[in-house]
C-alpha cells in the first residue's frame, strides 16, 4: 500500500465567471520516504492539489470527485476532527511564503515548541530543547540563541528553515513543500533543497515538492508528476523524464531550464500562456502552444498512457499526449541532446515539422 | 450571527422552494435587529422587482462566421436598480451559457454539487462575460464535433427554475456559413 493514493480527484471553484475545473481527474500514488516532485506553471492547479490532501480547500472551491487515501485511510470521508488529527501531525506543509507562515509576535522557538506541546503533548522542557534541536539540524546558527528570536530578526532563508522545522517538528509522514524555495535567491535555494533532501531521508518523510523549475525537481525527487491546466500530462521517474521526455509540454518546460550564465527568461520558451481555466481549449489543453498540433488535438483530449515506445511495459511512464493513441500524423520531432557534462541537459526543439 | 443572514431564513420569495427545513418560521428577532440595512433590502425583495431589475443580454460582433471559425460572444448583466440584487440559483453553477440548448456547447451532463448558490449584483452593477465558441459541440468526456453550416442559438441564463419565463434568459443566433469553393 503506498502511503498516499490520489485516485481521480477533481478540485472546482465556482466563480461568477464560471466553473474553475483547477483539478481535473488526477490520480497519483506517493511512496513511504519517496521524494514526489510536481511540476507546472502558474495557475495548473499544484496548490489545489496539495491543499485538498489536506481538506483545505475553501468556499467558492469543492472537491468534486475523487479519492484520498493516506495509509490506507480516506481523507474525504472523514470528520473534521479526524482531518485535523493529520494536519501537521501527519502530513505537514510549508508554504512559498515563509513570513506568513510565522507569527512575528512570538518568537521562533516559541511558535514550533508550541507546535510540539500541542501535537505531541510535550512539556516546556522537552518542547524547548527539541526546538533547539531541530533549529540545529535545519542548519540555523548558534540555535539555542537564536531560539528566542523574533522572524524578522531572521533573513529570509533563515525563516524558511525555521518553518521547515516547525513542520518536521511533529514527525510527519509526509511533508508537502508548495514551493518552499521561490522567494529566495539561488544559492539558499540550493541549500535548503538540499537540506529538505537530507532531512527527508534522516526523518524517512516522504516529500510532496511543488514547483514551477523543472531544475529543482531534477536535484531532489524520485518521481515527478507535469501538470498543465489541472491535469497530469506526464509522471515518470526523474531519470526518464530528463532523458526520455514524452509530452511536448514537458520539453518545453525543459528547455527553459536556465544554463549557468544563462539569463534569459525562463518561460520564454514556450510561447504563450496557460489558458483561463474557466475556458480551457477543446480537447487537449495544450494545443494552442503545442508546436506539434494537429486538428485532431482540438477534437479529442488525450488520456495519459503508456508511452514508452520500445515495447517494455513500463507504466511508470505515461504521458496524455494523441501521439501515444496513434492519432498524430506528423508525429512529435524535438530530440533530447545530452552536452558534455551530467549537469548539462539541453533540448532542441525541431519546429520546422 | 452572520451565518443567520446567510441562510436564507429572512427571504420572502414565494417562488423560490424551500424544503420544509429550510423555512424556518420563527425567524430570530436578535438577528432581525442587527441585520444591516444593505442585506436586508436584498433580502426582502419580492422576486418580481429582483427579476426586473436584472437584464441579461447577448450579442455577437456580427452575424455570420465562416465554418470552423471561432466565434466570441459577450454576455452583460446588469441591475438597473439602486439597490443591490441577489439570487437564489440551484446550484453553485451561477449561471450558464449554452448553444442549441446545450449548456457551454457540450452533450456530457455536468453534475454539479446539489446545493444552491447566491448570486449577487450591487447597486446599479453591470458584468460583463467574454466568451467564445468554437464550433465544435463536446460529445463525450473526451471527444468534440465540429457543426455543419446553419443557423445556431447562443444563449445565457441565470441558474433558476424559469429563467427564459422571468426574463432572466437571452438568445442571439448566428450563421455558420458553409466554405466557399
Ligand atoms: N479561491 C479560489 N477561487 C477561485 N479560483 C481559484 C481559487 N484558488 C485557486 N483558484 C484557481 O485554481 C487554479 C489553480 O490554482 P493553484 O493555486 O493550484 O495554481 P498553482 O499551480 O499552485 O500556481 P502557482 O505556481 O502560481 O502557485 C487557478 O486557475 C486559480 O485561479
Ligand atoms: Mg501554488
Amino acid at each position: 500500500m503506498a502511503l498516499l493514493e490520489v485516485e481521480d480527484l477533481t478540485v472546482e471553484f465556482y466563480t461568477q465567471e464560471g466553473v474553475v475545473t483547477a483539478a481535473d481527474g488526477l490520480s497519483y500514488r506517493i511512496e513511504s520516504g519517496e521524494t514526489f516532485g510536481v511540476v507546472g506553471e502558474s495557475g495548473a492547479g499544484k496548490s489545489v492539489t496539495a491543499l485538498s490532501l489536506m481538506r483545505l480547500i475553501e468556499s467558492p472551491g469543492r472537491i468534486t470527485s475523487g479519492e484520498i487515501r493516506f495509509k490506507g485511510q480516506d481523507i474525504l470521508g472523514m470528520t473534521e476532527q479526524e482531518v485535523r488529527s493529520i494536519r501537521g501531525n501527519e502530513i505537514a506543509m510549508v508554504f512559498q511564503d515563509a513570513q506568513t507562515a510565522l507569527n512575528p509576535v512570538y518568537s521562533v522557538g516559541e511558535q514550533i515548541a508550541e507546535a510540539m506541546r500541542h501535537h505531541l503533548g510535550y512539556d516546556d522542557r522537552e518542547a524547548k530543547e527539541r526546538t533547539i534541536q531541530l533549529l540545529d539540524t535545519v542548519n540555523i546558527p548558534e540555535a539555542e540563541s537564536r531560539y528566542s528570536d523574533y522572524p524578522h530578526e531572521f533573513s529570509g532563508g533563515m525563516q524558511q528553515r525555521a518553518v521547515i522545522a516547525m513542520a518536521l517538528s511533529c514527525d510527519p509522514d509526509l511533508l508537502i513543500c508548495d514551493e518552499p524555495t521561490t522567494a529566495l535567491d539561488v544559492t539558499i535555494e540550493a541549500q535548503i533543497l538540499a537540506e529538505i533532501e537530507e532531512l527527508a531521508e534522516e526523518f524517512d518523510t516522504a516529500v510532496q515538492l511543488i514547483t514551477h523549475d523543472l531544475g529543482v525537481i531534477a536535484e531532489v525527487c524520485d518521481r515527478v508528476m507535469v501538470m498543465y491546466a489541472g491535469k497530469p500530462v506526464e509522471k515518470a521517474p526523474v531519470e526518464e523524464l530528463y532523458y526520455d521526455p514524452k509530452h511536448p509540454y514537458t520539453v518545453g518546460l525543459m528547455s527553459s531550464i536556465p544554463r549557468v550564465g544563462d539569463d534569459r527568461d525562463r518561460l520564454q520558451t514556450i510561447p504563450g500562456t496557460m489558458p483561463d481555466l474557466v475556458e480551457l481549449p477543446t480537447g487537449c489543453s495544450f494545443h494552442p502552444r503545442c508546436p506539434f498540433a494537429e486538428e485532431v488535438c482540438t477534437r479529442k483530449q488525450p488520456s495519459l498512457i503508456d508511452a514508452d515506445r520500445d515495447g517494455t511495459l513500463d507504466a511508470d511512464h505515461v504521458a496524455a499526449c494523441l501521439e501515444y493513441t496513434g492519432d498524430l500524423t506528423e508525429g512529435l520531432d524535438y530530440e533530447v541532446v545530452v552536452e558534455g557534462s551530467d549537469e548539462e541537459r539541453v533540448v532542441e526543439e525541431d519546429q520546422n515539422v | 450571527m452572520r451565518r443567520i443572514y446567510e441562510s436564507e431564513a429572512l427571504t420572502r420569495d414565494d417562488e423560490e422552494q424551500f424544503t420544509p427545513s429550510q423555512r424556518r418560521s420563527e425567524t430570530p428577532l436578535q438577528a432581525m435587529r442587527s441585520v444591516n440595512a444593505t442585506a436586508l433590502s436584498r433580502r426582502l425583495l419580492p422576486g418580481w422587482l429582483r427579476r426586473r431589475a436584472i437584464s441579461v443580454d447577448v450579442s455577437v460582433p456580427c452575424e455570420a462566421f465562416p465554418l470552423g471559425a471561432t466565434v466570441p460572444f459577450r454576455v452583460t448583466m446588469a441591475n438597473a436598480m439602486p439597490f443591490p440584487v441577489a439570487f437564489r440559483t440551484r446550484s453553485p453553477i451561477l449561471w450558464a451559457w449554452e448553444v442549441d440548448g446545450k449548456t457551454e456547447a457540450t452533450r456530457v451532463p455536468r453534475d454539479p454539487p446539489n446545493e444552491p448558490g447566491e448570486f449577487r449584483f450591487g447597486r446599479g452593477e453591470r458584468k460583463r462575460f467574454e466568451k467564445r465558441w468554437e464550433q465544435l459541440f463536446r460529445v463525450s468526456e473526451s471527444e468534440w464535433e465540429p457543426v455543419v453550416p446553419g443557423e445556431y442559438t447562443i444563449g445565457a441564463r441565470i441558474n433558476v427554475d424559469g429563467a427564459v419565463k422571468k426574463g432572466l434568459y437571452d438568445e442571439t443566433t448566428v450563421q455558420i456559413l458553409p466554405e466557399r469553393e
